[in-house]
């Protein structure tokens, strides 16, 4: 063997010198992965490597999470707040005191002048959940506005609404864990593998272990369709046919869990009634998915001794996305698959703490799954923060998706965007824009200055982001889960928490009451609000009374509910088939299905649809500058048939202008026969590209956007052009 | 079921208390899937070499990583060890690659592992085989062998291929001959740096970084022929893996799903990969990506390896020159040795040294490091680009050693310095010696200078049209220069020119026409070729077409001109028809090792849609968007 030399010279490998490693949850998806955060002798953040034993991850990270130290020094951050008069001036820097004062009176004078729901709060899925519940606290409390909502509209609000609408309440009833538990897995409109690459190594592990078929329903090929043991392409939007459909077969070959469903059900006949329309003969002419083969999978679905479903925003997105979850629900209660290890229905979250806004930032009501609609919960939150309970409105305002359209009718006129970018992610953004336009005052907080929505805003607050800060996530299967602060502030940037408390001293009722300084003290106050009894008269699942900071980080994360005097947390919902209705049954919802997407036409003949690539997240604020992400698409690019593009002369890596009735967009073509001969695949993730051409219909239930179905025609362009605006277009 | 043995407890953990903990990171509480675990191993590999590669020595010798002297205790630390991928796993994302880049600390442009696919069938019975690959520590290293600075060292621990960038000039050269892209050319820090197996983890019982982190449970890692845990195959061919055989790769695929016939890449490489049905593995085959319609691009011509075609034709014409010199005064042909007997004889010595020396200036300009020229003969044992400069700095020398000989002969400077008469006779002999050890530098150089490119990860240089092209342009660029210096020396001594020059051009033209049968062969056998050999015809064929055809249509032309000289130089316009044709001649040459370097297509691994794409990178040069650091494509220093 040749070596090439008998006496070696020393190795040299580069090393980043780190000398001590702190704790924290990962802030980009909901998967809730522990990692240890790395300082070299300087204090500054070098690397990050998972945690070894913690539940969740045992070690590993994805790319986001491997590569994520970067962010906290991207370009672009945000180091000072900012102020102009007029979105067209240049910006100002000035101190906090000016900011927050400006703000403050601003909101003060549109509350004024055109009442107090003039003033809109969106808010988001990134900050922490001390964050969320001041932020709640303050919206609710203070500022008095019932238009103040999430950005998890966007994601999440049909799982929260299916939820809602099948057990009584929202709350994920199940967990990784149930990977290596369940014979049979379904995954709808998820790609686990680029969307959550380390659930989906859960997922493996559990496969490598014991093997048990896997089923997704994706109209493309992805990678997970691919290794599927049976891949369904179905034609979009039609998700609730097929989940009708198996329900059909599944009670009319009597292989219904009827003991399950007279014990812990409502509504069984209805949902009998209703899907013997849908047959699989009928069902397949919709879908696209053979009849045989939805025969197929209703059987081995419910003959597994356990069975469970997962999905993300195949289901979320769409028209009746929050009928789909409830569909899926339907599936797992009729099998009573619904609380049992292998069992479940659990939606795959988007935002690392879309959980933690959910459960407590009082978007959608009052903090703890509390409810507007509630009189005693309006009382007992009213009376814990000092707010007299009239001062909340009796019902909860508009979604996120409202309102945009509410400040293009003139409803709102002062807008707080808070860590959302509503100009990249919201569909059809030139409506946004125009009405970003027509607003009197917007304020902007984030922790990159260069987010495209702060083009309209009058004022921008710096915010410290993710490892600079202190408190907690919850992840997608409901585990709560540290942040410490790893570096300190960039800057003169600030926590979302210290922002949010020194806005709220701006008014006198902000003044009386209690804003706690630290995420501990923040913390305590969400377990003062967690016990208490449900509708059904059993203890409240949000309940959080157990936990503290030091158990969650010894624990690598607990699953709520941990009672006080709990040694852990709960790793699954329902386990005793009691659900969140005042008879503690679930309910099994007949819900027909209505054709209304926009479906390819001859005008118009390609569907779209867009989606998540792995190495970027949300509108690239973050992994848009991080070298080691953004390489593996620094560009826009949609997918084409490989055939189809021949028939139209677009070549690979040609540019090409997508156009639809909304606007247009120009993105690179990608040929593969990865999708459909009538689809075109675009990545969300680009500046001024597919959500100008998105449509966006919303879900009636959860005012959800339909981002993945709209149609599209595609023209050629000119190639050099073409290349200049995609140089422009790309400032990160 | 037992529970396999675990060995990891055997190592003496590294002592965690040194200033950094960035690497040797043995944690307490290290997850089962990153430890090493090889409880057996075979005596030997498949190709029949011994896996152990040093008997288990008591007193192991540290690996002196950053200065660390302590040793790893691992039973298995004197055996080769190697990567296991299985394709059927693979999802793409990406994680193997960012915690490589983040243990190496590397930036965007850079990366010493990477993710590309090949992809086919129609939707929706449509497959995507992912394919990440790093360094291979083959069990014959070709980077090590080609390196002319000895950068590389393959140490017995572990079989790790390790190089080492302060050594390292940045010639490339070990890029052109490593089948599977592992070394690293960056062109901003201008050397060379690759996978180096994560030893320091190794030395702790732990598997490398990209190992650890992969999510698909595809890359797996261990003591080679050992069939990991779950897993069935250790086989050593995959859709877009070269020939095994060139390098003994330490990597084992599992790869048992069944795969369409035809996969495709999604790079802009022309290269498709089919299915042979009887040995069961996939071969390269040409896609045309880009039609079938012959285009210029002239621009294109022009590459980072411009200096090379400026070094080989000048160092080639030298040699040509300075062998026509020497072997036509030798064999006693009169028009050369009137010339080689005429004051004019030195400046024509002077010329090759010229050449010589502005080919090697050219060559080092080429470095990424320039300053570091001098490490280019440290690896006379092996490396043919040592052997080569070598080769060339002989003749070079020599050649200044014959010319100031042959001065001293000369009779202008004997009558301004009558003693020099008195050597007369010694200065004649050794000048011959001096002349005969520079003509046998310039034919090692020449020799080596072709076995170079005799790669086998470019099969389109691998054939013996290099051999013809380099001896074909050495003689007719020599006789070339021969004729323009020896005729107009002529010219001004008064003596007759046509004589030289008709033996000048006959001599072109017969070196034209060795190229030109070299053309011919390599055409036929590139087109014929189950290799990127084929594809780098079909580019040359298509995207260069009508550069090609004028090249060989002016080949042609030229070479039948001069063969045909000594029926017209007599003439009139004699002269003037044979510079036109001289230029012609420049021309070609130019344009035909223009071609030859940038036609070349190597063995490479299929690259992503963006990253490793070729046609990406060009693109993003092109508009400017390599100018941003985040697209990870490092613009290119002209």
């Amino acid at each position: 063997m040749l070596f090439g030399r008998r006496k070696k010279n020393p190795i040299i490998l580069r090393d980043k010198g780190v000398v001590e490693w702190k704790y924290a949850t990962c802030g980009y998806c909901s998967t809730g992965c522990a990692m240890e955060v790395g300082l070299d002798a300087a204090g500054n953040a070098v690397t990050t490597r998972g945690v070894a034993d913690a539940p969740v991850n045992l070690g590993k990270l994805c790319i986001k999470g491997i590569t994520e130290a970067e962010i906290l020094r991207a370009p672009g951050r945000g180091t000072d707040p900012l102020m102009r008069n007029h979105s067209y001036e240049q910006w100002q820097t000035v101190d906090w005191d000016s900011a927050l004062d400006k703000t403050a009176s601003e909101f003060k004078r549109v509350q004024e002048r055109y009442g107090r729901d003039a003033v809109a709060i969106v808010s988001t899925g990134q900050i922490l959940t001390e964050e969320f519940y001041t932020l709640g606290k303050l919206a609710r409390g203070v500022i008095g506005t019932n238009n103040y909502d999430g950005n998890t509209t966007l994601c999440m609000a049909s799982a929260v609404s299916g939820y809602k609408r099948s057990f009584g309440s929202d709350g994920p009833p199940g967990c990784y864990d149930d990977f290596s538990h369940t014979e049979c897995l379904m995954a709808f409109g998820s790609n686990l593998p680029e969307q959550h690459p380390v659930i989906y190594w859960r997922l493996k592990e559990a496969q490598e272990k014991r093997k048990f078929p896997v089923i997704v329903v994706d109209p493309r090929v992805t990678m997970f369709a691919q290794f599927a043991d049976i891949h369904l392409p179905i034609t979009p939007g039609t998700d609730l046919v097929l989940l009708n459909s198996l329900a059909h077969v599944i009670f009319a070959e009597g292989l219904a869990d009827e003991d399950y469903i007279a014990q812990h059900c409502n509504g069984g006949e209805d949902l009998r009634e209703l899907v013997k329309r849908y047959d699989p003969a009928t069902a397949a002419k919709i879908t696209g998915i053979d009849e045989d083969m939805i025969r197929n999978v209703a059987r081995i679905y419910a003959r597994a001794g356990a069975a469970m479903s997962i999905w993300t925003m195949g289901i979320n997105q769409s028209t009746h996305g929050s009928d789909g979850v409830c569909g899926i629900n339907n599936l797992n209660l009729i099998t009573g698959n619904i609380g049992k290890p292998g069992g479940t229905s659990l939606s795959i979250t988007g935002q690392c703490n879309a959980m933690g806004t959910r459960e407590w930032s009082s978007c959608s009501g009052l903090p703890g799954y509390r409810a507007l609609e509630n009189a005693e919960h309006r009382k007992e939150v009213g009376e814990f923060w000092g707010v007299d309970p009239a001062f909340f409105p009796e019902k909860r305002g508009l979604f996120m998706t409202d309102i945009f359209p509410a400040i293009e009718s003139g409803e709102i006129k002062a807008l707080w965007l808070v860590a959302t970018n509503p100009l990249t992610s919201m569909p059809n953004t030139t409506r946004i824009r125009k009405a970003l336009e027509k607003l009197e005052f917007c304020v902007v907080q984030d922790a990159y200055a260069d987010v495209e929505s702060a083009q309209y805003a009058n004022v921008f607050f710096p915010a410290s982001v993710w490892a600079e800060k202190d408190g907690c996530f919850t992840n997608t299967e409901r585990r709560v889960n540290r942040v410490t602060p790893v570096t300190a502030p960039l800057a003169n940037s600030k926590p979302d928490l210290w922002i949010f408390n020194q806005l709220a001293k701006r008014w006198e009722q902000g003044r009386t009451m209690k804003f706690p300084d630290t995420a501990a003290q923040v913390f305590e106050e969400m377990r003062a609000l967690s016990p208490g009894t449900g509708a059904n008269g059993e203890p409240r699942i949000l309940d959080l009374s157990g936990m503290d900071y030091d158990k969650l980080l010894s624990q690598r994360g607990i699953q709520w509910p941990m009672r006080e005097g709990d040694e852990t947390g709960t790793a699954r919902l329902y386990t005793d088939g009691v659900f969140q209705f005042a008879d503690g049954k679930a309910k099994l919802l007949a819900m027909e299905w209505r054709d209304n997407n926009e479906k390819p036409d001859s005008d118009f003949p390609f569907w779209l649809n867009s989606g998540r690539v792995v190495e970027h997240f949300h509108t690239r604020t973050k992994t848009g500058k991080v070298g080691n992400c953004n390489k593996y698409s620094p560009t826009a690019y949609m997918e084409i048939n490989t055939d189809a593009a021949r028939e139209l002369g677009i070549e690979q890596m040609e540019y090409v202008r997508l156009v639809s009735r909304r606007g247009d967009a120009v993105v690179m073509a990608q040929l593969t026969q990865r999708v459909p001969y009538n689809m075109v695949f675009v990545p969300f993730h680009f500046f001024d590209c597919v959500n100008r051409v998105s449509l966006g219909l919303l879900d009636p239930h959860s005012r959800q956007p339909a981002f993945k179905q709209a149609a599209v025609r595609l023209e050629k362009v000119d190639q050099l052009e073409a290349a200049r605006l995609n140089r422009e277009l790309r400032a990160y | 079921m037992n529970a396999p043995e675990k060995v990891v407890n055997l190592f003496d953990p590294i002592d965690k208390a040194r200033p950094s903990s960035s690497l040797f990171p043995l944690r307490d509480n290290e997850p089962e899937y990153a430890l090493l675990r090889d409880p057996h191993s075979q005596e030997t590999n498949r190709y029949g070499d011994r896996i152990a590669l040093l008997d288990l020595v008591d007193e192991a010798v540290s690996l002196n990583i950053n200065g660390v002297r302590e040793v790893g205790f691992n039973p298995n630390r004197y055996k080769q060890h190697a990567f296991h991928f299985t394709a059927d796993n693979c999802i793409g994302c990406h994680a193997c690659e960012s915690a490589c880049s983040e243990k190496n600390d590397l930036p965007p442009h850079l990366s010493f592992r990477s993710v590309g696919y090949v992809e086919g069938g129609t939707y929706p019975n449509y497959t995507r085989m992912n394919i990440s690959m790093a360094c291979n520590h083959c069990d014959d290293p070709v980077c090590l062998k080609g390196c002319p600075t000895r950068a590389y060292t393959k140490h017995p621990e572990y079989g790790a291929v390790i190089q080492d960038p302060d050594i390292c000039f940045g010639c490339g050269y070990c890029t052109w001959v490593c089948p599977y892209n592992a070394p690293q050319l960056d062109p901003v820090a201008g050397q060379v740096e690759k996978c180096n197996m994560c030893v320091d983890r190794l030395e702790v019982g732990l598997k490398p970084a990209c190992v650890s982190a992969c999510l698909g449970n595809a890359l797996n890692f261990g003591v080679v022929e050992n069939t990991p845990e779950n897993r069935e195959q250790i086989a050593t061919h995959l859709p877009g893996f070269p020939d095994p055989e060139i390098t003994h790769p330490n990597i084992r695929f599992q790869q048992i799903k069944s795969m369409p016939r035809e996969v495709t890449r999604t790079d802009s490489m022309p290269v498709k990969y089919r299915r042979d049905d009887k040995s069961g593995s996939y071969k390269p085959a040409v896609d045309q990506k880009a039609g079938k319609a012959r285009h210029w691009n002239i621009a294109r011509l022009s590459s980072r390896e411009n200096p090379l075609v400026l070094f080989t034709l000048a160092s080639q014409a030298a040699i040509g020159l300075f062998a026509l010199m020497l072997l036509g005064d030798t064999l006693g042909v009169p028009a050369i040795s009137t010339f080689t007997g005429s004051v004019a004889y030195p400046v024509a010595v002077f010329l090759c040294i010229a050449l010589v020396g502005f080919g090697l200036l050219m060559s080092t300009v080429h470095l990424g490091k320039p300053l570091r020229f001098y490490r280019g003969f440290n690896n006379l044992r092996h490396s043919p680009v040592a052997r080569e400069g070598a080769g060339v700095a002989l003749f070079m020398g020599f050649a200044g050693v014959h010319m100031l000989l042959e001065l001293g002969q000369a009779p202008w400077l004997v009558s301004e310095f009558p003693w020099l008469a008195g050597f007369g006779a010694g200065l004649a002999i050794a000048a011959g010696v001096s002349g005969a050890l520079a003509l046998a530098g310039a034919l090692i150089g020449l020799y080596y200078m072709v076995r170079c490119y005799r790669i086998k990860a470019r099969p389109f240089w691998n054939h013996k049209q290099t051999g013809f092209s380099f001896v074909g342009c050495g003689v007719y660029l020599g006789a070339l220069c021969l004729a323009v210096v020896g005729g107009s020396s002529q010219a001004i001594l008064g003596e007759p020119v046509v004589p030289l020059l008709t033996l000048c051009s006959v001599t072109m033209g017969l070196g034209l026409l060795l190229e030109g049968t070299g053309l011919v062969l390599h055409a036929r056998d590139m087109t014929a070729a189950e290799s990127e050999g084929a594809v780098s015809h079909y580019v040359q064929t298509t995207t260069f077409g009508k550069t090609w055809l004028l090249r060989n249509v002016l080949l042609a032309v030229t070479a039948g001109g001069l063969v045909l000289a000594p029926l017209y130089l007599q003439a009139a316009t004699g002269v003037a028809i044979w510079l036109i044709l001289a230029l012609s001649t420049v021309l070609l040459a130019v344009i035909g090792r223009a071609l030859f370097y940038v036609l070349v297509i190597p063995t490479t691994m299929p690259g992503a849609f963006f990253w490793k794409n070729k046609g990406f990178e060009q693109h993003a040069r092109d508009i400017g968007l390599a100018d941003m650091p985040q697209v990870g494509v490092a613009p290119l220093r002209h």
